[in-house]
């Protein structure tokens, strides 16, 4: 027996061996997540497209419309509900919000989710709701939280070797707020390595990678070549198999490498044919959408496209709620449709996730949460005496939309109900981020216990590793 | 060892496959005694695998599955092995890749009856264990059946135990999860069971429902631990004779079972001066040299040298003439005489240092809260506290008991809203504290009693409550228990703090107590600290868990209590470290990342690190061109003489940008004491196309062409500035076959970002 165990161990050492071997000379993650697959749920989704609607979406006015009242000068705020009609969708039963008809159409290919519940955090801030969202956990955090883009980057790695497994479109951060911002756009303690690829504006896309401007094809590989025949000829060779020397030439290949591959064309837009490029030119949000349906063809891993996050702008309603959700519906609407339906048709929607969501929702009314009283961060008067008082102007985290779409979440369904009445709080099925990010992780099967070891105290994808996936969204 | 011949099989299929695809059959000899081994390893397999299970030491799904799946293979190895002899190829190959696969699966399932289910991935990094310290005692004694245990056996056994339950136990039954109802991180707990009754019965191990859950089989659904490493047979015997021992726990205060590093100052005796070796550290070197059978190198030349000590003490690369000078200087102690110099160029040492301490010291020039009146900063402060090489002492207390200048860092960094408990800034202040000065981590004892250290919630909320007007209501995870914790020192030998007192006063009496010469604690924890930026590894690895062993504790002592007897001066400290001939190795390096956290790294030489972020940009600026406008310097935080302090816009003075954190400058929320030496994709990116290097090497690019009108000047020059040498020929040749002659300003912006990518550049060495 003892001699069995030895033998054992021996292989088991020699397999570890052989894996840091092989993580010297090839990216670290691919390794990783071989093994860890092992452990995890099987998958039903290899890619993850976030949409990502900036500054507080309300469900009332969206995906969760209630009564209709129209506006009328010296009415009460308390009697408005929604702003707009509601239209049916292809679900039967089912409608929405005026506006969002496309969407609306395409809904038998996804789940509606109606009963999200964001965090407690007393004030109502747009940046901790955020960084909540996207990292799962609550600012500030004594270790770096990573982005759930940069969990996924280093669970999975990048599905082509290629593409950068974690890109965020349409955030600028020389907006207001901006450092908050960056706050949860980051690997945290998993690294620069696994963090945001950013691509601000998509129609510039191509610029983030190409060779820099100016420079042709023939002169970069020259250069390319110059490089190499440098680190030969350096007196510093020899230095030998030194790991940093080594994982220098290794991420300076990699990066000549998609700078010259074919996929890096998908980052152009300017190729795609004018028709479908017209659909999905709503502005920059729209053109997100295209590149990352572009990217996802080409083999991404996780890809954010926002509305983009600038106090008082995009969902960030504080006035003139009405008129400024026709603009932002007009954005969205036919490009996530055409998203959906192009994805549909490739294929690629089997195995990838698309997901709509906010940090919070908004209401007339009510501050933050029914029953708790919160700092009122908008003046609104209880008679309208202004066109411009007609919206949805507070934050709201008792019930907000979502939406699922591919990469085995059900076809057709409706998740969770929300009241009828002010306030228009979720009554059925809540369900909190944790779970969000345990569904998504399932789907991709990353096991729901992932955890690191970040100055000896284990880190999980969900604080404590308690995060539960819903199994009711997946088929 | 039955086992291994099997995966012959699969060597055969391999070498089948090559033959199938040339269409040959020369291997077909070789691959038919592979086959015949493996199939009759199969089958004594199967036969040894019988006998061993019914012997009753496996079970569960598992072995169920590995005999199953054992059996079929072997069958279906010897179907293979009949179909070859008869000849029936097609027939014969199908099988065999079946067979191959049937291998797979059982050797799968064989391997997790007896490594546990996680066997691939415990192996994998970021799957270590706390150092405990029961490892450093040695192997307890098992074999004195019938005799009592000396009270000193006794406490040994003890703690051993102790260990092993923290190890595989704590995180399901201690404090913060209570699976069960069962704790076993306490005597009482222990004794007193779970919801299941009894776990112990002292004397009787074979009724002890502990030791039967411990031992039964992997898969089993009443098997312990659920989740994670199965416990070794060694571990399981000795908590079996532990209560075959009576499951004595000694009364009164508890040895800790994890490494605690000693508080109090030490100063060993330094070795006698042997050879040419006569400094301390380099006597101290020589005797771990000795021990661990190390051998002396021939130290760095000239240009080496001087490189790395510019680096290092000031963060700028030498210029051509300084290093030719260097090298010619005759005098016997040129080395002592250039690392004076740089110490004393104030500004230049504190633009250099600047950088580690705002990281340390969660310093930056933009970040969340600034806006809010959330956040603090120190920057004018921390400058000139560099710039007049403030004793670390004094350093230390205007940080814990600050002015105005420098109450930034125990400020911490408010959100608006509802936090959690463990994040207050009363309790980040403690956190931060801790972590920095004494190298401790507090961060789980600030939401739950730690189960990777000693510390107790409430030690941290009574440390965190110094920092408080009010008293804070201890919560763990998150949850009010309605008790207090009032307020002390995490080391309550140090000093008692005037519960009473108002903050102002206590701060004070907290600064007192920490920087006292006997808290040896926080002077070691500052020279490893300092030690590893020059050294590229800390004596005690990581740096902020001052528990862990050191390579050589002399050392470590000596140079803490050195500091202490000069006066806490920091230039003196890395004075002496620069010139000793340890420091003047030649550099090593290791074959990956992980290795140089290693328990078992051996020192033999300062590791090789990559230029940071603020490095490599200044390095571009003063060898090429300015990377950073000096409108870019952030002026506003800073003296207004600054300007005419500093030579260019260094990188270290400018706010955080796309350019900076690709190459590693950290987002300055959180505390951060080191700076990761890999590259990795989105850094290369950003060299290879990025807007901000792009456009210097552009910028660059125009002046030179003017100032260098031919090829042989353009690149020597350039080799000299960012290398410090001369191109040797062929690399003048490699340079001039993309210069031409007259060289253009594109050709130029190349060959520049070809060198400043080349490891020669990039490293310090």
């Amino acid at each position: 027996m003892n001699k069995n165990w030895n033998r054992r161990e021996f292989l088991q050492r020699a397999s570890a061996a052989t894996m840091a071997a092989l993580a010297a000379g090839a990216p670290v993650s691919n390794i990783l997540s071989s093994c860890k697959g092992l452990g995890g749920p099987d998958s039903s989704a290899d890619t993850v497209i976030l949409l990502w609607m900036a500054g507080g979406m309300a469900h009332t006015e969206t995906f969760d419309p209630k009564l209709y009242t129209p506006y009328a000068t010296g009415m009460e705020g308390n009697r408005v509900l929604s702003t707009f009609k509601s239209v049916p969708t292809i679900l039967d039963g089912i409608h929405f919000s005026e506006g969002l008809e496309s969407i609306g159409k395409v809904m038998d290919k996804g789940t509606l989710i109606r009963s999200y519940v964001a965090a407690d955090m007393g004030h109502i801030l747009h940046s901790r709701h955020q960084y909540h969202w996207h990292t799962c956990y609550e600012p500030p955090q004594t270790v770096a939280a990573p982005h759930m883009g940069s969990w996924i980057a280093k669970e999975l790695g990048p599905k082509n070797p290629v593409i950068p497994a974690f890109i965020d479109i349409g955030q600028r951060f020389t907006v207001g707020e901006a450092e908050e911002l960056k706050a949860f756009h980051t690997a945290g303690f998993l690294g620069n390595e696994f963090g945001p690829f950013f691509i601000p504006d998509p129609s510039q896309g191509l610029e983030s990678v190409r060779p820099p401007v100016g420079m042709d094809a023939k002169r970069f590989e020259r250069r390319n070549q110059l490089y190499n025949e440098l680190i030969n000829n350096s007196p510093v060779g020899e230095f030998g198999s030194d790991y940093q020397r080594e994982s220098l030439k290794r991420s300076m290949e990699q990066a000549y490498t998609l700078l010259n591959s074919p996929e890096s064309k998908a980052f152009d837009l300017s190729t795609e044919p004018k028709e479908s490029y017209n659909i999905y030119n709503t502005g920059r949000f729209g053109l997100g959408c295209l590149l990352a349906r572009r990217l996802t063809e080409q083999g991404a891993r996780f890809i954010s496209v926002t509305t983009e996050y600038e106090p008082f702008k995009g969902w960030d309603t504080h006035e003139n709620g009405h008129t400024r959700l026709k603009d932002m519906k007009k954005q969205i609407d036919g490009p996530i449709a055409q998203l959906i339906k192009d994805l549909d048709k490739s294929g690629h929607l089997d195995r990838t996730i698309v997901v709509l969501a906010s940090e919070f929702s908004r209401d007339m009314m009510v501050e933050g949460r029914p029953d708790q009283k919160v700092q009122e961060q908008v003046n609104q008067p209880d008679i309208l005496n202004d066109l411009k008082f007609y919206g949805m102007h507070r934050h709201f985290t008792d019930g907000c939309s979502m939406l699922m779409f591919g990469g085995g979440i059900k076809k057709g369904f409706v998740y969770g109900k929300t009241a009828d009445e002010r306030p228009c709080k979720t009554i059925e099925n809540p369900i909190k981020i944790d779970q969000v990010h345990q569904t998504i992780y399932q789907a991709l099967g990353i096991s729901a216990d992932t955890q690191y070891e970040v100055e000896k105290r284990p880190f999980y994808t969900t604080p404590d590793g308690k995060g539960k996936a819903v199994p009711e969204l997946l088929v | 060892m039955v086992h291994f011949p099997i995966s012959l099989l699969c060597v055969a299929l391999l070498l089948e496959i090559i033959d199938w695809k040339k269409k040959s059959d020369k291997l077909r000899a070789a691959i038919s005694i592979l086959i015949w081994i493996g199939t009759i390893s199969a089958v004594v397999a199967v036969g040894l695998g019988w006998l061993l299970a019914s012997e009753g030491e496996y079970g569960g799904d598992s072995l169920e599955i590995h005999r199953w799946a054992g059996i079929t293979t072997m069958l279906l190895a010897s179907l293979a092995l009949i179909c070859l002899q008869r000849n029936k190829l097609p027939l014969y190959r199908t099988l065999l890749i079946i067979t191959v696969f049937g291998v797979s699966f059982a050797g799968h399932y064989g391997a997790m009856l007896t490594h546990g289910d996680d066997y691939l991935s415990s192996v994998l990094p970021f799957n270590q264990t706390p150092q405990l310290a029961a490892s450093e005692t040695p192997d307890f004694l098992l074999a004195n059946n019938g005799q009592t245990l000396t009270p000193k056996q006794v406490e040994d056994l003890n703690i051993e135990v102790r260990t092993i339950l923290a190890h595989n136990c704590y995180s399901c039954h201690g404090e913060a999860k209570t699976k069960g109802d069962l704790r076993l991180d306490s005597k009482e707990a222990m004794m007193k069971g779970g919801k299941d009754g009894v776990v112990v019965i002292p004397n009787h191990a074979d009724k002890s429902e502990l030791i039967r859950r411990i031992s039964l089989p992997a898969g089993h659904k009443e098997a312990m631990p659920t989740k994670g490493k199965r416990l070794t047979e060694k571990e399981i015997t000795i908590l079996r004779y532990w209560i075959e021992k009576g499951a004595q726990w000694p009364e009164g205060k508890m040895k800790s079972i994890y490494r605690v590093a000693a508080l109090e100052p030490r100063t060993p005796a330094i070795p006698a001066a042997t050879g040419d070796l006569t400094k301390p550290i380099d006597l101290f070197v020589n005797n771990y040299f000795q021990k661990n059978k190390l051998a002396w190198t021939k130290v760095v030349d000239d240009r080496i040298y001087i490189r790395r000590v510019y680096l290092d003490i000031i963060g700028l690369l030498p210029p051509p003439e300084k290093i030719d000078a260097f090298v010619q200087d005759s005098r016997p102690d040129k080395r002592e005489i250039l690392a004076r110099e740089l110490l004393n160029r104030n500004d230049d040492y504190a633009q250099h240092w600047m950088s580690f301490w705002n990281d340390v010291l969660r310093n930056d020039y933009s970040g969340t809260g600034y806006i809010t009146g959330g956040r603090f900063d120190i920057t004018k402060w921390l400058y000139t506290s560099l710039q007049v090489n403030k004793p670390y002492n004094w350093f230390v207390k205007e940080l814990i008991s600050p002015g105005k200048g420098s109450e930034g860092f125990i400020k911490g960094i408010k959100w608006r809203g509802t936090i959690n408990s463990s994040q207050r800034t009363e309790m980040q202040a403690a956190q931060n504290v801790s972590q920095v000065f004494l190298g401790l981590n507090l961060k789980c004892a600030s939401c739950h009693d730690s189960f990777i250290s000693d510390w107790k919630l409430e030690q941290s909320y009574a440390f965190a409550n110094i920092f408080a007007d009010t008293l804070l209501e201890i919560n763990r995870c998150d949850k009010p228990t309605g008790k207090m914790a009032g307020r002390k020192i995490l080391f309550p030998e140090l000093g008692e703090i005037s519960v009473d007192a108002s903050t102002e006063k206590r701060l004070r009496q907290l600064a007192d107590f920490l920087v006292q010469p006997k808290d040896g604690r926080l002077y070691r924890t500052v020279v490893n600290r300092i030690w590893a930026q020059l050294l590229g590894r800390g004596i005690v690895e990581p740096v902020d868990m001052m528990d862990n062993a050191p390579w050589s504790e002399d050392l470590l002592d000596w140079l803490a209590s050195d500091f202490a007897a000069n006066g806490y001066d920091m230039k003196k400290l890395i004075f002496t470290i620069v010139t000793s001939k340890t420091y003047q190795l030649p550099s090593t390096s290791v074959k990956e990342a992980g290795d140089i956290m290693a328990n078992n790294y051996k020192f033999t030489g300062m590791v090789r690190r990559r230029l940071s972020a603020e490095q490599f940009s200044d390095a571009i600026s003063t060898s090429f061109n300015p990377m950073y406008a000096d409108s870019a310097i952030v002026i506003k935080l800073l003296t207004e003489d600054i300007k005419k302090k500093l030579p260019f816009a260094r990188a270290g003075f400018v706010k955080n940008d796309p350019f900076l954190t690709a190459l590693g400058r950290p987002n300055r929320e959180t505390v951060s004491t080191s700076r990761t030496s890999q590259a990795n994709l989105l850094q290369a990116l950003e060299l290879t196309n990025g807007e901000k290097f792009t456009e210097t090497l552009k910028r660059g690019a125009k002046e030179w062409r003017i100032k260098y009108p031919t090829s042989d000047l353009l690149v020597t020059a350039l080799y000299r500035n960012a290398l410090g040498r001369a191109p040797m020929p062929k690399e003048l040749v490699v340079a001039k076959k993309i210069l031409g002659a007259n060289p253009s300003e594109e050709s130029i912006q190349d060959l520049v970002w070809a060198i400043a990518l080349i490891p020669e550049f990039q490293l310090i060495y």
